[in-house]
Protein backbone atom coordinates (compact mmCIF):
# COMPACT_ATOMS: atom_id res chain seq x y z
CA UNK A 1 0.00 0.00 0.00
CA UNK A 2 1.12 3.72 -0.55
CA UNK A 3 0.28 6.40 1.00
CA UNK A 4 0.71 10.20 0.54
CA UNK A 5 0.99 12.39 3.18
CA UNK A 6 -0.30 16.01 3.05
CA UNK A 7 -0.31 18.93 5.31
CA UNK A 8 -1.34 22.02 5.67
CA UNK A 9 -0.79 23.86 8.71
CA UNK A 10 -3.18 21.65 10.97
CA UNK A 11 -5.20 19.49 8.49
CA UNK A 12 -3.14 16.55 7.23
CA UNK A 13 -4.06 14.02 4.94
CA UNK A 14 -3.50 10.25 4.03
CA UNK A 15 -3.93 9.23 0.36
CA UNK A 16 -4.21 5.57 0.48
CA UNK A 17 -3.41 3.40 -2.50
CA UNK A 18 -3.75 -0.49 -2.86
CA UNK A 19 -5.02 -2.81 0.58
CA UNK A 20 -5.26 -1.87 3.79
CA UNK A 21 -4.95 -5.21 5.64
CA UNK A 22 -2.96 -6.93 7.98
CA UNK A 23 0.51 -6.88 5.97
CA UNK A 24 0.26 -3.07 5.45
CA UNK A 25 -1.85 -1.39 8.27
CA UNK A 26 0.86 -1.35 10.78
CA UNK A 27 2.37 0.78 8.41
CA UNK A 28 -0.56 3.51 8.62
CA UNK A 29 -1.13 2.99 12.15
CA UNK A 30 2.96 4.17 12.77
CA UNK A 31 2.19 7.05 10.42
CA UNK A 32 -0.77 8.40 12.47
CA UNK A 33 1.08 8.02 15.55
CA UNK A 34 3.62 10.13 14.39
CA UNK A 35 1.78 12.37 12.89
CA UNK A 36 -1.44 13.59 14.50
CA UNK A 37 0.46 16.42 16.91
CA UNK A 38 -1.14 20.09 16.56
CA UNK A 39 -3.37 18.42 13.39
CA UNK A 40 -7.25 19.18 13.94
CA UNK A 41 -8.06 18.14 10.64
CA UNK A 42 -7.51 14.37 9.96
CA UNK A 43 -8.66 13.13 5.88
CA UNK A 44 -8.47 9.63 4.63
CA UNK A 45 -8.62 9.84 0.88
CA UNK A 46 -9.86 6.30 -0.17
CA UNK A 47 -9.96 7.03 -3.99
CA UNK A 48 -7.55 4.63 -4.68
CA UNK A 49 -7.97 2.18 -2.16
CA UNK A 50 -9.63 -1.04 -3.38
CA UNK A 51 -9.89 -3.12 0.29
CA UNK A 52 -9.85 -2.74 3.43
CA UNK A 53 -9.89 -5.47 6.24
CA UNK A 54 -10.44 -5.63 9.99
CA UNK A 55 -7.15 -4.80 10.54
CA UNK A 56 -7.21 -1.76 8.57
CA UNK A 57 -10.71 -0.24 10.51
CA UNK A 58 -9.00 -0.56 13.78
CA UNK A 59 -6.42 1.74 12.67
CA UNK A 60 -9.24 4.11 11.43
CA UNK A 61 -10.38 3.65 14.95
CA UNK A 62 -7.92 4.47 16.62
CA UNK A 63 -7.47 7.59 14.41
CA UNK A 64 -10.96 8.66 15.02
CA UNK A 65 -10.40 8.03 18.58
CA UNK A 66 -7.40 10.54 19.07
CA UNK A 67 -9.39 13.43 16.81
CA UNK A 68 -12.53 13.12 18.90
CA UNK A 69 -10.12 14.93 21.36
CA UNK A 70 -8.36 17.49 19.04
CA UNK A 71 -10.60 18.05 15.72
CA UNK A 72 -12.36 16.30 13.47
CA UNK A 73 -11.70 13.27 11.56
CA UNK A 74 -13.08 12.12 7.67
CA UNK A 75 -12.99 9.64 4.94
CA UNK A 76 -13.09 10.58 1.50
CA UNK A 77 -13.93 9.25 -2.20
CA UNK A 78 -14.91 5.56 -0.35
CA UNK A 79 -15.66 3.13 -3.10
CA UNK A 80 -18.67 1.09 -2.76
CA UNK A 81 -17.47 -2.19 -1.79
CA UNK A 82 -15.36 -0.40 1.00
CA UNK A 83 -18.52 1.35 2.10
CA UNK A 84 -19.99 -1.58 2.40
CA UNK A 85 -17.91 -3.13 4.78
CA UNK A 86 -18.39 0.22 6.54
CA UNK A 87 -22.26 -0.28 6.88
CA UNK A 88 -21.97 -4.45 7.80
CA UNK A 89 -19.59 -3.21 10.46
CA UNK A 90 -21.46 -0.51 11.53
CA UNK A 91 -18.20 1.89 11.44
CA UNK A 92 -20.22 3.85 9.32
CA UNK A 93 -22.16 5.31 12.34
CA UNK A 94 -18.18 6.00 14.18
CA UNK A 95 -16.99 7.35 11.44
CA UNK A 96 -17.42 10.44 8.86
CA UNK A 97 -17.91 9.23 5.23
CA UNK A 98 -17.58 11.73 2.83
CA UNK B 1 10.59 69.88 42.13
CA UNK B 2 8.37 66.96 41.11
CA UNK B 3 4.88 67.21 42.08
CA UNK B 4 3.39 64.83 44.50
CA UNK B 5 1.77 62.15 42.61
CA UNK B 6 -0.94 62.25 45.02
CA UNK B 7 -2.22 65.66 44.11
CA UNK B 8 -3.16 64.21 40.33
CA UNK B 9 -6.93 63.55 41.39
CA UNK B 10 -7.07 67.01 43.19
CA UNK B 11 -8.13 65.89 46.89
CA UNK B 12 -8.21 66.64 50.27
CA UNK B 13 -5.31 65.56 52.81
CA UNK B 14 -7.52 63.53 54.57
CA UNK B 15 -8.49 61.81 51.04
CA UNK B 16 -4.93 61.83 49.87
CA UNK B 17 -4.24 59.82 53.14
CA UNK B 18 -6.30 56.99 52.32
CA UNK B 19 -5.33 57.20 49.02
CA UNK B 20 -1.16 56.86 50.34
CA UNK B 21 -2.69 53.88 52.54
CA UNK B 22 -4.03 51.91 49.34
CA UNK B 23 -0.89 52.30 47.47
CA UNK B 24 0.94 50.57 50.25
CA UNK B 25 -1.34 47.98 50.96
CA UNK B 26 -1.92 47.00 47.28
CA UNK B 27 0.51 43.78 47.74
CA UNK B 28 -1.49 42.56 50.91
CA UNK B 29 -4.85 43.15 48.87
CA UNK B 30 -2.94 40.87 46.43
CA UNK B 31 -2.21 38.12 48.73
CA UNK B 32 -5.89 38.90 49.66
CA UNK B 33 -7.08 38.23 46.13
CA UNK B 34 -5.40 34.85 45.50
CA UNK B 35 -6.08 32.93 48.79
CA UNK B 36 -10.01 34.58 47.81
CA UNK B 37 -10.16 33.24 44.63
CA UNK B 38 -8.64 29.72 45.51
CA UNK B 39 -11.10 29.24 48.17
CA UNK B 40 -14.11 29.98 46.19
CA UNK B 41 -12.97 28.06 43.20
CA UNK B 42 -12.21 25.05 45.53
CA UNK B 43 -15.45 25.52 47.62
CA UNK B 44 -17.58 25.62 44.78
CA UNK B 45 -15.54 22.35 42.66
CA UNK B 46 -16.15 20.34 46.42
CA UNK B 47 -19.74 21.07 46.58
CA UNK B 48 -20.51 20.40 43.00
CA UNK B 49 -22.08 23.67 42.17
CA UNK B 50 -22.15 24.57 38.57
CA UNK B 51 -21.90 28.75 38.57
CA UNK B 52 -21.83 30.78 35.59
CA UNK B 53 -18.77 33.06 36.53
CA UNK B 54 -16.58 33.83 39.31
CA UNK B 55 -14.66 37.47 38.82
CA UNK B 56 -12.60 39.08 41.10
CA UNK B 57 -11.00 42.32 41.06
CA UNK B 58 -9.15 45.03 43.42
CA UNK B 59 -10.52 48.51 42.61
CA UNK B 60 -8.46 50.65 40.71
CA UNK B 61 -6.62 53.81 42.18
CA UNK B 62 -8.89 55.94 39.41
CA UNK B 63 -12.13 54.36 40.62
CA UNK B 64 -11.22 54.73 44.24
CA UNK B 65 -9.96 58.30 44.14
CA UNK B 66 -13.35 59.36 42.40
CA UNK B 67 -15.34 57.48 45.53
CA UNK B 68 -13.08 59.36 47.87
CA UNK B 69 -13.71 62.90 45.99
CA UNK B 70 -17.76 62.03 46.42
CA UNK B 71 -17.81 60.37 49.82
CA UNK B 72 -14.08 60.55 51.17
CA UNK B 73 -14.98 62.25 54.32
CA UNK B 74 -17.11 59.28 55.26
CA UNK B 75 -14.22 56.70 55.83
CA UNK B 76 -11.65 57.17 58.47
CA UNK B 77 -9.23 55.01 57.01
CA UNK B 78 -8.78 52.40 54.23
CA UNK B 79 -10.40 49.55 56.35
CA UNK B 80 -13.70 51.36 56.25
CA UNK B 81 -14.00 50.92 52.69
CA UNK B 82 -15.27 47.01 52.17
CA UNK B 83 -15.05 47.16 48.45
CA UNK B 84 -10.98 47.83 47.42
CA UNK B 85 -11.17 43.87 47.13
CA UNK B 86 -14.31 42.21 45.21
CA UNK B 87 -15.36 39.49 44.16
CA UNK B 88 -18.68 38.01 42.52
CA UNK B 89 -20.45 34.48 41.34
CA UNK B 90 -22.78 34.33 38.89
CA UNK B 91 -25.34 31.25 38.76
CA UNK B 92 -27.32 30.32 36.37
CA UNK B 93 -30.59 29.86 38.99
CA UNK B 94 -31.96 31.43 41.78
CA UNK B 95 -32.05 28.82 44.29
CA UNK B 96 -28.01 28.38 43.47
CA UNK B 97 -26.86 32.03 45.00
CA UNK B 98 -28.52 30.59 47.91
CA UNK B 99 -26.58 27.54 47.59
CA UNK B 100 -23.52 30.00 47.22
CA UNK B 101 -24.17 32.51 49.65
CA UNK B 102 -24.21 29.12 52.44
CA UNK B 103 -20.90 27.71 51.29
CA UNK B 104 -19.78 31.08 51.37
CA UNK B 105 -20.62 31.60 55.19
CA UNK B 106 -18.85 28.71 55.42
CA UNK B 107 -15.62 29.99 54.02
CA UNK B 108 -15.53 33.12 55.36
CA UNK B 109 -16.33 35.46 57.81
CA UNK B 110 -19.46 37.49 57.56
CA UNK B 111 -19.97 40.95 58.71
CA UNK B 112 -23.48 40.59 58.95
CA UNK B 113 -24.32 44.10 60.04
CA UNK B 114 -23.25 45.44 56.43
CA UNK B 115 -24.31 42.57 54.40
CA UNK B 116 -27.49 42.75 52.53
CA UNK B 117 -29.62 40.86 50.33
CA UNK B 118 -30.74 43.46 48.12
CA UNK B 119 -33.10 40.81 46.75
CA UNK B 120 -35.36 41.49 49.31
CA UNK B 121 -35.17 45.25 49.63
CA UNK B 122 -37.62 45.77 46.43
CA UNK B 123 -40.95 47.18 47.79
CA UNK B 124 -44.00 46.59 45.16
CA UNK B 125 -43.23 50.37 43.30
CA UNK B 126 -38.59 49.74 43.86
CA UNK B 127 -36.73 49.81 41.19
CA UNK B 128 -34.43 47.18 39.94
CA UNK B 129 -33.62 43.62 40.35
CA UNK B 130 -30.10 43.16 42.36
CA UNK B 131 -28.29 40.82 44.17
CA UNK B 132 -26.88 39.81 47.61
CA UNK B 133 -23.61 41.22 49.03
CA UNK B 134 -21.80 39.97 51.69
CA UNK B 135 -18.85 41.73 53.25
CA UNK B 136 -16.13 39.19 54.60
CA UNK B 137 -12.82 38.64 55.71
CA UNK B 138 -10.89 35.89 55.49
CA UNK B 139 -10.49 33.47 59.00
CA UNK B 140 -7.26 32.88 60.54
CA UNK B 141 -8.91 29.38 59.76
CA UNK B 142 -8.23 29.54 56.02
CA UNK B 143 -5.24 31.95 56.06
CA UNK B 144 -2.83 33.42 58.71
CA UNK B 145 0.41 35.09 58.49
CA UNK B 146 1.77 36.66 61.83
CA UNK B 147 3.89 38.87 59.98
CA UNK B 148 0.72 39.96 57.74
CA UNK B 149 -2.48 40.07 60.14
CA UNK B 150 -3.96 43.25 57.83
CA UNK B 151 -4.95 39.62 55.75
CA UNK B 152 -7.45 38.72 58.19
CA UNK B 153 -8.86 42.60 59.03
CA UNK B 154 -9.58 43.99 55.50
CA UNK B 155 -13.09 42.91 54.65
CA UNK B 156 -14.17 42.74 51.27
CA UNK B 157 -17.50 42.72 49.11
CA UNK B 158 -18.78 39.59 47.96
CA UNK B 159 -22.00 39.55 45.31
CA UNK B 160 -23.93 36.68 44.51
CA UNK B 161 -26.23 36.85 41.51
CA UNK B 162 -27.99 35.06 38.61
CA UNK B 163 -26.79 36.21 35.21
CA UNK B 164 -29.99 37.66 34.63
CA UNK B 165 -29.81 39.70 37.77
CA UNK B 166 -26.50 40.23 36.25
CA UNK B 167 -27.83 41.76 32.91
CA UNK B 168 -29.60 43.90 34.73
CA UNK B 169 -27.21 44.89 37.20
CA UNK B 170 -24.90 45.96 33.95
CA UNK B 171 -27.52 47.82 32.00
CA UNK B 172 -28.22 49.56 35.09
CA UNK B 173 -24.97 50.66 35.49
CA UNK B 174 -24.58 51.55 31.93
CA UNK B 175 -27.34 53.76 32.45
CA UNK B 176 -25.67 55.08 35.24
CA UNK B 177 -29.01 55.95 37.22
CA UNK B 178 -28.20 55.36 40.95
CA UNK B 179 -31.89 55.82 41.85
CA UNK B 180 -35.41 55.52 40.97
CA UNK B 181 -35.44 58.84 41.85
CA UNK B 182 -33.39 60.37 39.08
CA UNK B 183 -34.23 57.96 36.22
CA UNK B 184 -36.98 59.91 33.91
CA UNK B 185 -40.49 58.71 34.72
CA UNK B 186 -41.85 57.71 30.99
CA UNK B 187 -38.64 54.87 31.48
CA UNK B 188 -39.05 54.09 34.87
CA UNK B 189 -42.67 52.36 33.85
CA UNK B 190 -40.39 49.95 31.38
CA UNK B 191 -37.55 49.48 33.66
CA UNK B 192 -39.92 48.36 36.22
CA UNK B 193 -41.96 45.87 33.89
CA UNK B 194 -38.31 44.72 32.57
CA UNK B 195 -36.64 43.74 36.11
CA UNK B 196 -39.97 41.79 36.81
CA UNK B 197 -39.87 39.97 33.48
CA UNK B 198 -36.18 39.33 34.49
CA UNK B 199 -37.47 38.19 37.81
CA UNK B 200 -40.31 36.35 36.34
CA UNK B 201 -37.87 34.25 34.20
CA UNK B 202 -35.63 33.68 36.82
CA UNK B 203 -38.17 31.85 38.94
CA UNK B 204 -38.97 29.70 35.74
CA UNK B 205 -35.63 28.72 35.16
CA UNK B 206 -35.69 27.12 38.42
CA UNK B 207 -38.85 25.92 38.31
CA UNK B 208 -38.17 23.69 35.03
CA UNK B 209 -35.03 22.87 35.84
CA UNK B 210 -36.87 21.47 39.34
CA UNK B 211 -39.07 20.05 36.89
CA UNK B 212 -36.82 18.23 34.38
CA UNK B 213 -34.72 16.82 37.76
CA UNK B 214 -38.13 14.94 39.06
CA UNK B 215 -38.88 14.19 35.19
CA UNK B 216 -35.35 12.25 35.27
CA UNK B 217 -35.49 10.80 38.29
CA UNK B 218 -38.93 9.45 37.74
CA UNK B 219 -37.59 7.88 33.97
CA UNK B 220 -34.75 6.74 35.70
CA UNK B 221 -37.10 5.11 37.87
CA UNK B 222 -39.64 2.86 35.83
CA UNK B 223 -36.78 2.19 33.59
CA UNK B 224 -34.58 0.42 36.25
CA UNK B 225 -37.78 -1.38 37.59
CA UNK B 226 -39.02 -2.77 33.62
CA UNK B 227 -41.74 -0.45 33.33
CA UNK B 228 -40.75 0.36 29.86
CA UNK B 229 -44.31 0.72 28.23
CA UNK B 230 -44.75 3.71 30.84
CA UNK B 231 -41.71 5.46 29.60
CA UNK B 232 -41.96 7.97 26.57
CA UNK B 233 -39.17 8.15 23.94
CA UNK B 234 -37.13 10.95 24.43
CA UNK B 235 -33.83 11.80 25.04
CA UNK B 236 -33.44 11.17 29.04
CA UNK B 237 -35.14 7.90 29.16
CA UNK B 238 -33.20 6.56 25.70
CA UNK B 239 -29.86 7.32 27.92
CA UNK B 240 -31.13 5.93 30.70
CA UNK B 241 -31.98 2.83 28.59
CA UNK B 242 -29.12 2.45 26.93
CA UNK B 243 -27.24 1.80 30.29
CA UNK B 244 -29.15 -1.18 30.51
CA UNK B 245 -26.78 -2.11 27.16
CA UNK B 246 -30.47 -3.99 25.62
CA UNK B 247 -28.71 -4.38 22.44
CA UNK B 248 -25.64 -6.43 24.03
CA UNK B 249 -26.90 -10.01 23.89
CA UNK B 250 -27.97 -9.52 19.90
CA UNK B 251 -24.39 -8.08 19.46
CA UNK B 252 -22.40 -10.62 21.33
CA UNK B 253 -24.50 -13.46 19.16
CA UNK B 254 -23.77 -11.70 15.83
CA UNK B 255 -19.80 -11.03 17.34
CA UNK B 256 -19.92 -15.33 17.72
CA UNK B 257 -20.48 -15.44 13.80
CA UNK B 258 -16.85 -14.25 13.27
CA UNK B 259 -15.23 -14.52 16.95
CA UNK B 260 -15.84 -10.42 16.53
CA UNK B 261 -14.59 -7.67 18.65
CA UNK B 262 -17.58 -5.41 19.43
CA UNK B 263 -15.97 -1.94 20.16
CA UNK B 264 -18.96 0.16 22.18
CA UNK B 265 -19.96 3.33 20.81
CA UNK B 266 -22.67 6.23 21.25
CA UNK B 267 -25.95 4.73 19.86
CA UNK B 268 -27.97 8.14 20.24
CA UNK B 269 -28.08 8.79 16.96
CA UNK B 270 -30.71 5.90 16.66
CA UNK B 271 -33.56 7.78 19.10
CA UNK B 272 -33.89 9.49 15.88
CA UNK B 273 -34.78 6.56 14.01
CA UNK B 274 -36.99 5.50 16.78
CA UNK B 275 -39.04 8.32 16.32
CA UNK B 276 -38.80 7.75 12.46
CA UNK B 277 -40.42 4.88 13.09
CA UNK B 278 -43.20 6.54 15.61
CA UNK B 279 -42.03 4.91 18.56
CA UNK B 280 -43.85 6.04 21.41
CA UNK B 281 -42.34 4.56 24.49
CA UNK B 282 -39.53 2.38 25.37
CA UNK B 283 -41.83 -0.45 25.22
CA UNK B 284 -41.94 0.04 21.31
CA UNK B 285 -38.23 -0.55 21.12
CA UNK B 286 -38.67 -3.66 23.75
CA UNK B 287 -41.06 -4.90 21.36
CA UNK B 288 -38.86 -5.14 18.24
CA UNK B 289 -36.22 -6.79 20.13
CA UNK B 290 -38.44 -9.07 21.17
CA UNK B 291 -40.01 -9.97 17.91
CA UNK B 292 -37.24 -9.96 15.33
CA UNK B 293 -33.72 -10.35 17.26
CA UNK B 294 -33.83 -13.67 15.52
CA UNK B 295 -34.09 -12.41 11.92
CA UNK B 296 -31.84 -9.27 12.73
CA UNK B 297 -28.96 -12.13 13.31
CA UNK B 298 -29.73 -13.81 10.47
CA UNK B 299 -29.19 -10.77 8.42
CA UNK B 300 -25.89 -10.49 10.62
CA UNK B 301 -25.30 -14.26 9.48
CA UNK B 302 -25.70 -13.47 5.83
CA UNK B 303 -23.76 -9.94 5.40
CA UNK B 304 -20.76 -10.94 7.63
CA UNK B 305 -20.30 -14.61 8.11
CA UNK B 306 -18.15 -14.78 4.77
CA UNK B 307 -15.88 -12.26 5.39
CA UNK B 308 -12.45 -12.27 7.85
CA UNK B 309 -14.23 -9.08 9.67
CA UNK B 310 -13.87 -9.61 13.29
CA UNK B 311 -14.65 -6.37 14.39
CA UNK B 312 -17.91 -4.68 14.79
CA UNK B 313 -19.38 -1.68 16.16
CA UNK B 314 -21.95 -1.86 18.47
CA UNK B 315 -24.54 -0.16 16.64
CA UNK B 316 -25.15 -3.21 14.42
CA UNK B 317 -27.49 -5.08 16.46
CA UNK B 318 -29.60 -1.71 16.58
CA UNK B 319 -29.34 -1.33 12.66
CA UNK B 320 -30.24 -4.95 12.02
CA UNK B 321 -32.90 -4.45 14.26
CA UNK B 322 -34.67 -1.65 12.30
CA UNK B 323 -33.97 -2.90 9.12
CA UNK B 324 -36.20 -5.94 9.51
CA UNK B 325 -38.78 -4.42 11.69
CA UNK B 326 -38.90 -1.67 8.64
CA UNK B 327 -39.11 -4.95 5.97
CA UNK B 328 -41.45 -6.85 8.30
CA UNK B 329 -43.90 -3.91 8.20
CA UNK B 330 -44.29 -3.67 4.76
CA UNK B 331 -41.44 -1.06 4.06
CA UNK B 332 -39.43 -1.46 0.60
CA UNK B 333 -36.49 -0.05 -0.59
CA UNK B 334 -37.56 3.82 -0.28
CA UNK B 335 -38.86 3.34 3.60
CA UNK B 336 -35.08 1.81 4.15
CA UNK B 337 -33.69 4.85 2.18
CA UNK B 338 -35.31 7.74 4.21
CA UNK B 339 -34.16 5.90 7.44
CA UNK B 340 -30.96 6.33 6.42
CA UNK B 341 -31.27 9.80 5.51
CA UNK B 342 -32.57 10.24 9.17
CA UNK B 343 -29.66 8.28 10.53
CA UNK B 344 -26.94 9.22 8.58
CA UNK B 345 -27.98 12.80 6.89
CA UNK B 346 -29.87 12.53 3.21
CA UNK B 347 -27.00 11.47 0.31
CA UNK B 348 -27.97 9.64 -2.98
CA UNK B 349 -25.59 6.98 -1.30
CA UNK B 350 -28.19 6.03 0.71
CA UNK B 351 -30.22 4.55 -2.27
CA UNK B 352 -27.87 2.37 -3.02
CA UNK B 353 -27.03 1.37 0.73
CA UNK B 354 -31.27 0.85 0.57
CA UNK B 355 -31.11 -1.31 -2.45
CA UNK B 356 -28.38 -3.30 -1.24
CA UNK B 357 -29.81 -4.04 1.91
CA UNK B 358 -33.19 -4.77 0.23
CA UNK B 359 -31.07 -7.26 -2.30
CA UNK B 360 -29.54 -9.31 0.89
CA UNK B 361 -33.03 -9.21 2.93
CA UNK B 362 -34.70 -10.80 0.13
CA UNK B 363 -32.15 -13.60 0.30
CA UNK B 364 -34.08 -14.31 4.05
CA UNK B 365 -36.91 -16.30 5.49
CA UNK B 366 -38.55 -12.93 7.41
CA UNK B 367 -39.31 -11.46 3.97
CA UNK B 368 -41.03 -14.60 2.76
CA UNK B 369 -43.30 -14.97 5.94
Amino acid sequence: MEIVKTKENSSLTFALEGRLDTMTAPQLEAEVNNSLEGVTDLAFDFAKLVYVSSAGLRVLLAAQKKMNKQGKMEVRNVCPEIKEVLDVTGFSDILTIV
Amino acid sequence: MSENPLDKYGLNEHCNSILKQYRERLPIFEKMKSIVKKALEDSIQQNNLYINALEIRIKAEKSLAGKLELKGAKYTNLSDLTDILGARIITFYTDEVDKIAALVDHVFDIDWQNSIDKRKMHELHSFGYSSLHYICSIPKTLYYDPEHPEINEYRFELQMRTALQHVWSTIDHDMGYKTDVEIPKEYLRNMNRLAGMLELADEQFSLIRVGITDYRRKVQSLVASGKFDEVPLDGDSFSNYMKLNPFDKLNKKIAAINQAEIHDSDMTGYLKVFRFLRFKTLGDVEKMKAHFSDDAYQLAVYQIAGTDIDIINSSVAVQNLVVVYLLSNGGGELALKSMFDVLYGESDYNNKRAARMMATAKQLSFMNK
